[in-house]
């Protein structure tokens, strides 16, 4: 086991063969196909169906992080302080969420959001609604699945932050005389602030290039990029369109990772896992 | 005094209410899948009006199911073995080689992690059919390799990062030759890091739809594409039975998992 | 009767089966600078969180001019307080630190702006306004943590161990500062040290705690030169104890007989003693001489070692019954027979000696 660059080969074999040439091969194959030329692009571009798609997923992906901060803010900031007990707990429920199987937990919210499913029928019983709520094969059930699946994703590297906070400095900002509020919006929430970014653009990321959740919860109607990928691919067989069309989700995602390495550097955005 | 779980008075009362909602809703679908499995509706209906065992014989009744898990377990089996190895080997290049643009090479090998898996699919795919690996297991473990390298290489080099390298260079002192020093020294003190790769690896693998989707043809399934495929026709309760013993399975793993850093801790 | 200005009475505070502070009850006047000095764990950082805001007390009261500050939540005290550790906000500048209390009072800008450079010329960190925390030392983040805590002029400056994390020429330069900021701003300042000699340095009275008690409140000469217990005695300053059989009392001078068997007069009591009853007799390495004086007291010891420490000199010499004591005579006092080791009698006044029980 040397200690240089030679144990590093057999990795990059792996990468550069496997990963490296079959993306490029399928660049190349979004301009050669059917006939040279950008016109893959053109299209993708140029028609509104396309830009719908677009739209939709950089609206789910939005919301999703949106909702995913929200909601993942408090739970880590309760996990930061709370009794050790009581936190492992709460870490082991998540990490049982994110670790049983994808799929498992991707049908069980096709089953509870269903038109006769658990959820309707609870909010029928309970009075809130009298017509069940559309809440799966669109956007709804497409959001709620996919927050699911991002919470732990924020919620774990927010604990870091909130857990690096020396909680002195809470206490020296009451005593300077700011209320709670003040002391969250002026201290808590500024030195929350790289945690909430770096993990926020994850979920981004991740929501804009994910395909399983949108393909079971989603719409025909409503697709996703992902999901319109495979199915260029897998159905239409037009691979000039569909490479093209994943080129774009790539560059996109790139770009956002690229802005994240200037923002936080890139030893924090890989080491911390 | 926001950072003072003591002193929060009613705010804590209502952050630790929220917190307990969010739990709620992780845990919702994992212990309504198990309870389903036992339910006797046909059609999902909950609560169901009775309990059966009848969806697990089902399950057990139908070869495929089996031949599905054993599949991906034989594919997992093999990516964990090889992502650890090739990752314990990078590991070390990255922590300790001295050579220039080491930290692309990182970004590099860390890529398949943040790049959507849709476009690797496709691309590995297309790839595949050329060389004639579509539809075969060294296709799988090859592709599943790729993807599972990042799980592997951030626990080892993180571990290996917190290794004190002096105590190697004291094995060696003391007349170990250098592969021996890290075999007998730095590969036990880092095994829990290895023991994490080996468990994400298996994961990654173990729980991957997108690549498997495309790759598999009839005669090569692994489990999630056997679900997927029961998923598009009907939510049969049968998929609840399966769900319910991954999920067995999941917190086995992860009773396994804090066992040992118990131990490793004491 | 003049009202106090701050007042702590019957503080009491548990923490389960342990007992933090015991009834500690102190009343400080406006303007003084207050130390509490005492070993960790003995309730001196729990009194001063009291006070803060950051512990509720089992039970006592602490109040401001009458008026008690428990009900009432840290931010609304108006204290300011500097902490052990710096609690700088991070992602504020110099200067946005200082402001920080008088933002979120939603003071004018003006009024701001005067102030923090006000502040920042108390400090003497003129030219630092625009940096962040993280580039500064650690002693100019102590010194913005001051003038943070002083720049709403609170009434009372609470200090936490301020100076520990900082090295020993850095603490004395900020002692410095500290002394010269209370005197110029007459704000009344609770320090809370383990350090002895900061206590010594800086304050005009200090309050030894130990296990959640008050030993002894005093003045720093109070508790070097008429220490109420020996733990006082042996916490202030360095001291010899000498075991004692105390034989009488008269006029507030004790007579003892020592383990060597020779008898001493005059010795200073604060307590009653009964004849016969075991004692240990307190003298400062200081108060040791090698001449006879008029009043003086003698000892019979042995030599053991001499070391030189500049403007005192350390002797470590032996009873006749083996007790090793510390004795630090001036080196001018000094002549070189006595540097070899040798049998030889000390003197020491027994005025300056204490008497306490075994």
């Amino acid at each position: 086991m040397p200690a240089g660059f030679n144990s590093l080969l057999p990795a990059l074999v792996l990468i550069v063969l496997f990963f490296v040439v079959p993306v490029l091969a399928l660049l190349l194959r979004s301009v050669t196909e059917p006939e040279p030329g950008l016109q893959n692009y053109a299209t993708l571009l140029g028609d509104g169906t396309y830009a719908r798609v677009f739209f939709n997923t950089f609206l789910v992906a939005a919301v999703v992080t949106a909702v995913t901060v929200v909601v993942a803010f408090p739970v880590a900031w309760m996990l930061a302080i709370m009794p050790s007990a009581l936190a492992s707990i709460i870490f082991g429920v998540i990490i049982l969420s994110m670790w049983t199987n994808l799929l498992t937990r991707t049908y069980a919210w096709m089953v509870l959001l269903q038109r006769t499913g658990v959820i309707n029928r609870a909010l029928l019983a309970i009075g809130i609604i009298d017509q069940p709520l559309p809440l799966i094969n669109n956007l709804t059930g497409v959001t709620i699945g996919m927050v699911y699946i991002m919470l732990p994703f924020m919620i774990l590297p927010l604990v870091g932050t909130l857990r690096a906070i020396d909680p002195m400095t809470l206490r020296a900002a009451a005593l300077c005389g700011a209320s709670p509020i003040q002391a969250f919006r002026r201290i808590l929430l500024p030195l929350s602030l790289p945690g909430l970014a770096a993990g926020g653009l994850m979920v981004f990321v991740m929501s804009l290039g994910y395909f399983v959740t949108p393909a079971l919860l989603g719409g025909t109607s409503n697709m996703m990029l992902a999901e319109m990928i495979a199915q260029m691919i897998q159905s239409l067989l037009n691979w000039g369109l569909g490479s093209a069309a994943a080129f774009i989700l790539l560059v996109v995602i790139m770009a956002l990772y690229a802005l994240q390495l200037r923002l936080v550097g890139a030893r924090r955005m890989t080491g911390g896992i | 005094m926001l950072l003072d779980y003591d002193r929060m008075g009613w705010l804590k009362i209502a952050l630790l209410g929220f917190t307990a909602l969010v739990a709620a809703f992780l845990l919702l679908p994992v212990v309504f899948i198990v309870l389903l499995s036992f339910g006797s509706s046909r059609w999902l209906a909950f609560p169901p009006p009775g309990w059966t065992l009848k969806w697990y014989r089902d399950l057990f009744a139908d070869p495929s199911w089996l031949e599905a898990a054993l599949t991906s377990a034989r594919i997992a089996t093999m990516t964990a073995i090889l992502a650890v190895m090739i990752g314990l080997l990078a590991s070390f290049a990255l922590v300790r080689g001295q050579f220039r643009g080491r930290e692309i090479l990182r970004g590099l090998l860390l890529t398949p992690m943040v790049l959507p898996v849709v476009v690797f699919a496709i691309a590995i795919y297309a790839f595949f059919l050329r060389l004639g690996l579509g539809g075969t297991s060294i296709g799988f473990v090859i592709a599943h390799t790729v993807l599972a390298l990042p799980f592997a290489i951030i626990p080892i080099a993180t571990a290996l990062e917190g290794f004190d390298k002096s105590i190697e260079d004291a094995a060696i002192v003391c007349g170990a030759s250098p592969f021996e020093a890290r075999l007998r020294i730095t590969l036990p003190s880092i095994r829990i890091g290895i023991f994490s790769a080996a468990i994400f690896s298996f994961l990654a693998s173990w729980d991957e739809v997108v690549v498997a989707i495309f790759m598999a043809s009839p005669s090569l399934q692994t489990l999630p594409v056997k679900i997927w495929g029961s998923l598009r026709s009907d939510l049969s309760p049968v998929i609840a039975a399966a769900s319910s013993l991954l999920v067995g399975l999941t917190l086995a793993l992860m009773v396994v998992t804090a066992l040992l850093q118990r131990k490793v801790k004491t | 009767m003049i009202q106090p200005f701050l007042s702590i009475r019957k503080l009491h505070k548990a923490f389960g089966a342990f007992t933090a502070v015991h009834d500690v009850t102190l009343e400080i006047p406006r303007g003084e600078f207050l130390t509490f000095l005492g070993p960790s764990g003995s309730g001196k950082s729990t009194t001063l969180y009291a006070i803060a805001g950051f512990q509720d007390p089992s039970s006592g009261d602490v109040q401001l001019e009458g008026k008690s500050l428990l009900a009432i939540p840290s931010h609304k005290r108006s204290i300011g307080m500097v902490f052990q550790r710096y609690t700088l906000f991070p992602h504020l500048t110099v200067a946005e630190n200082i402001a920080f209390p008088l933002r979120v009072r939603r003071r004018p800008d003006a009024e701001v702006k005067k102030k923090v450079a006000d502040m920042l010329t108390l400090v003497r960190l003129e030219s630092f306004a625009a940096r962040l925390p993280g580039a500064l030392s650690g002693g100019q983040q102590q010194r913005v943590a001051l003038a943070r805590a002083l720049a709403y002029d609170p009434p009372i400056l609470l200090m936490d161990e301020p100076l520990s994390a900082l090295d020993k020429k850095l603490r004395e330069e900020i002692q410095a500062e500290i002394r010269r900021i209370h005197r110029e701003t007459g704000v009344t300042i609770l320090y809370v040290t383990h350090d002895q000699e900061e206590a010594l340095h800086l304050s005009d009275r200090i309050a030894l705690f130990r296990d959640g008690r008050i030993e002894q409140t005093g003045t720093g000469e109070d508790l070097y030169l008429r220490p109420a217990t020996d733990f006082v005695a042996g916490f202030i300053g360095n001291s010899n104890f000498l075991t004692a059989e105390h034989l009488e009392t008269a006029n507030g001078a004790a007579t003892i007989r020592l383990a060597d068997g020779s008898v001493v007069s005059g010795v200073s009591v604060n307590r009653t003693f009964d004849k016969g009853q075991k004692t240990r007799l307190m003298i400062r390495p200081e108060a040791f001489g090698m001449e006879r004086k008029p009043a003086s007291a003698e000892l019979a010891v042995e030599i053991v070692d001499v070391a030189f420490y500049g403007e005192r000199r350390r002797i470590v010499a032996r009873t006749a019954t083996g007790q090793e004591i510390d004795i630090r005579p001036t080196s001018a006092a000094m002549r070189s027979q006595d540097l070899t080791p040798c049998s030889r009698q000390v003197f020491f006044d027994p005025a300056a000696a204490f008497l306490f029980s075994a």
